[in-house]
């Protein structure tokens, strides 16, 4: 029983990343790897606050929004030029570059050691302690995360951002501040990604950088392509999708030491199963054109 | 302390070029951004290392055997994974996309196979030299020599071949292969092939020095394509250079603070570059144009 | 009045003079041509205005105010808005939501006003729902607004990437080729909507080969040839320029 319920709460947390990450690829028409850096920098900013600073689970989660926004803009700013490839680079780049700050600074992460012993969320006086009870909040505050993502994204900035991504050059003439867009798209995508982070650190109650390696912005990059962007059912479907397939696949009796990377063949032969029978994805709308 | 720093981080470098060559050969003719060339680098390592270390052929004919694989291998990721995609005109992202995936699927393949664990393909201690206060180990001189031989054979096909001036003209206006009558499906085969064959060769080197383990592909591409980015996007040379800087500010970087920031270091030099030099230190700078189509 | 004005404006291209000190004014709800050969300038000219350029000389000045260089958004946020000879829709996007994103200074742009400010958003949403369906009406495309742009055909991309301009506020058009590859209706229908927007009060700047659409809607012409402005006036004047028939018509 607590299985099943470990597999929502995970659904719950990939969810966020997903629908936040369609942000910048779906709808601004933007490839990004960097989704698991702002993932981690949610997590560790939420620990760190709570942990060293004694802060409430609120503070520290808004807090932690705010950092990974601003964050967001030491790679979103130098990159709003590049186009197509160069932007995946960059934002590689930045990933790479978070991973090696939360593995080296030993100081303030513990790196490789990770952080364990992170409390549980206390809200409004109700301690929330079991699977069951954590089940109850990470639903909500999904609920609450895709409710605002699907407002932005039927809002007329989704529209603009839309438009970005057919056109960017059309959208500029039209008198739209491109540049500025993207940059916002991208900031409010890192917030949402460290709402995950920080639910994810709360609930694991231990982080260590391993949760957030390029692997795991590929992974959720993979997640998006395969169920479809550009709308709200497409990531949907890619979290439910990959995130109980590969439970399935415990039931098969693969062997444990190989289990990990048959299931990351899997996703690799979909990706490019998938770009190259069906680009939108399973449920998606952009076609990557 | 400096100058066997420097010495290393040149040999680095030559690594890096060669791979940052054989990245730009496919990049700047096809305008693919070839992430799968990560998992040839990284494949190239394991075929080595099953011919020699596991089937105890001898060094030279196993590598021999191992990049014609490869080549070949090169050549039908073009075939099959970008030809279709191409002849559609799917778009760069798509492209990309698939690349992607093809990468993940090789290196997991390997861990599968072999494991995640660090094989060793030459152990034992190295014989080294000396040159005044600087030691080499062999294999580091070997990288040294085979990056200078190919190289300058690779300019001088630039320059005077008919392919070679197939790939600048290409390099130039890639609309160009399907108009001027060049057999695009060989020329592409070509390119593939040199491509991975040189990804091959820096891979044995390096596996040959420090060992391999399945991941040693991305943080191989990733030196390429910064490389390709710091020399500029189009020149090959600038490639070759961008590569050597890139092995020399690592090691540099290394005496200052430590080794653990080495990938930081080439991504800070990354985002430098994008912010205040996106043609690189070659390259011509066309971005209003560009934009206007 | 003149509105926009260019002043010895030079462009090259890798030692290629594409415009060379060329010098134009627009009056205020006039119909201008821009005539002459492939590669006389002429496209560059707008991409120069329009901001995707940055002249190596010379000066823009549009309401007296000094222009050259700037951002293309900025620019079109002034009002000088931009017909592409490719069209440019948002193909993937439906009619309506192409012409729904061009409106300027949408306070639903801004994601935290778009979620916090509903009202407002809601009540400038359905102003700009009611101006859409003007738009359509006023080009002629009522009955596709739900369809999506890509699936249109070639001259109703036309009339939409015109209505898309109109939503956007533009008082200057940069028209290229608004009538190429159009059928002779719709390019009937095409000029009578330019010959509308200029009465509305609407400067319009085209760049266009065919001679009897000069003829028939421009206010005044300048015929460009190698990057420079070689013939200007009324229609009759430069047509009739002998030189003109001889280098572009080759009569």
């Amino acid at each position: 029983m607590n299985y099943l319920l470990h597999i929502l709460v995970i659904i719950c947390i990939y969810l966020v990343l997903g629908l936040s990450l369609n942000l910048i690829v779906g709808y601004t028409g933007l490839l990004s790897l960097s989704h698991a850096a702002f993932y981690g920098i949610g997590a560790y900013i939420g620990t760190l606050l709570m942990m060293n600073l004694g802060l409430g689970f609120l503070p520290s989660l808004a807090l932690a929004v705010i950092g990974a926004m601003l964050l967001s803009l030491t790679i979103s700013i130098p990159s709003l030029r590049l186009k197509g490839d160069y932007f995946m680079l960059a934002t590689l780049g930045f990933q790479i570059i978070v991973f090696a700050v939360l593995y080296n600074w030993v100081g303030l992460t513990r790196g490789p050691f990770g952080i364990p012993g992170i409390p549980r969320p206390s809200l409004f006086g109700f301690q929330l302690r079991t699977v069951g009870h954590y089940l109850g909040f990470s639903v909500a505050v999904a609920a609450i995360c895709l409710g605002l993502l699907f407002l932005i994204t039927h809002s007329p900035f989704g529209r603009v951002l839309k438009a970005i991504r057919e056109d960017e050059m059309a959208a500029a003439a039209l008198g739209k501040d491109t540049p500025r867009l993207k940059v916002v798209a991208f900031s409010i995508a890192a917030g949402f990604a460290a709402v995950s982070g920080v639910l994810f650190a709360t609930y694991m109650r231990y982080i260590d950088p391993t949760s957030f390696t390029l692997m795991e912005s590929i992974f959720i990059l993979s997640v998006i392509v395969i169920g479809g962007t550009g709308n709200v059912s497409g990531p949907i479907a890619g979290t439910i999708l990959l995130i109980v397939l590969p439970e399935a696949l415990r039931f098969l009796r693969i062997p444990d030491a190989i289990a990990a990377n048959m299931r990351q063949v899997i996703y690799g032969l979909a990706i490019i199963l998938i770009m190259r029978y069906r680009p939108q994805g399973l449920l998606g709308e952009y076609r990557f054109e | 302390m400096l100058p066997q720093l420097i010495a290393n981080g040149l040999v680095m470098g030559c690594s890096y070029a060669l791979v940052a060559l054989g990245f730009a050969l496919i990049y700047n003719t096809t305008r693919t951004f070839h992430f799968a060339h990560g998992g040839v680098y990284v494949l190239s390592a394991y075929l080595l290392y099953t011919f020699r270390n596991l089937w105890g052929i001898p060094l030279v004919p196993a590598a021999i055997l191992t990049l014609l694989l490869i080549a070949f291998l090169g050549v039908a990721i073009d075939e099959v994974l970008y030809r279709p995609l191409v002849k559609r005109g799917s778009s760069q992202p798509i492209q990309m996309l698939s690349s992607l995936g093809l990468y993940i699927v090789i290196i997991n393949l390997i861990a599968m196979f072999y494991g995640n664990e660090t094989k060793m393909l030459s152990p034992g201690v190295q014989p080294t030299y000396t040159v005044g206060h600087i030691i080499l180990a062999r294999t580091q001189i070997v990288t040294a020599v085979t990056f200078v031989v190919l190289f300058v054979s690779l300019l001088f096909l630039l320059r005077k071949s008919r392919m070679g001036k197939t790939i600048r003209a290409l390099r130039d206006d890639p609309e160009l292969v399907s108009a001027s009558g060049i057999n695009a499906r060989f020329f592409r085969w070509s390119v593939f092939a040199l491509g991975s064959v040189l990804a091959g060769v820096a891979a044995i080197l390096a596996g040959l020095d420090v060992g391999i383990d399945p991941n040693i592909g991305m943080t191989a591409l990733l030196s390429g394509a910064v490389a390709v980015i710091i020399g500029g996007v189009g020149v090959f040379e600038g490639a070759a250079l961008g590569g050597i800087a890139l092995g020399l500010l690592q090691s540099l970087a290394i005496w200052q603070t430590s080794a653990r920031w080495q990938d930081m270091v080439t991504f800070v030099v990354l985002i430098v570059f994008l912010l205040f030099r996106p043609q690189g230190l070659f390259g011509i700078r066309r971005r209003a144009e560009e934009m206007a189509g | 009045m003149t509105v926009l004005e260019l002043n010895n404006l030079s462009k090259s291209f890798g030692g290629v003079r594409a415009v060379d000190r060329v010098s134009m004014g627009f009056r205020k709800g006039r119909i201008t041509g821009l005539i002459g050969p492939n590669g006389a300038g002429k496209t560059t000219v707008f991409n120069l205005i329009s901001g995707f350029l940055k002249p190596d000389e010379g000066k823009i000045s549009y309401q007296d105010q000094t222009i050259t260089g700037i951002l293309p958004w900025k620019v079109a946020r002034m009002g000088i808005g931009r017909l592409f000879q490719d069209i440019h829709l948002f193909p993937h996007m439906r009619v309506v939501d192409n012409i729904l994103a061009a409106f300027q200074k949408q306070t639903g742009e801004n994601p935290l006003l778009a979620l916090f400010v509903r009202p407002k958003v809601t009540a400038e949403e359905k102003n700009h729902r009611g101006q859409t369906q003007e738009l359509l009406r006023f080009v002629g495309l009522s009955d596709k607004a739900n369809e999506l742009a890509e699936n249109l055909s070639h001259g109703q991309q036309k009339l939409l990437s015109i209505a898309r301009l109109l939503a956007a506020e533009a008082d200057v058009l940069l028209m290229d080729e608004p009538t190429a590859g159009v059928s002779p209706q719709m390019v009937d229908k095409i000029l009578d909507l330019i010959k509308r927007l200029a009465e509305n009060g609407r400067t319009v700047v085209f760049i266009e080969h065919n001679m009897n659409v000069v003829i028939e809607i421009a206010d005044w012409v300048y015929f460009m040839d190698n990057g420079q402005v070689a013939s200007f006036g009324s229609p009759d004047d430069v047509l009739g320029d002998p030189e003109v028939r001889k280098a572009y018509i080759g009569v």
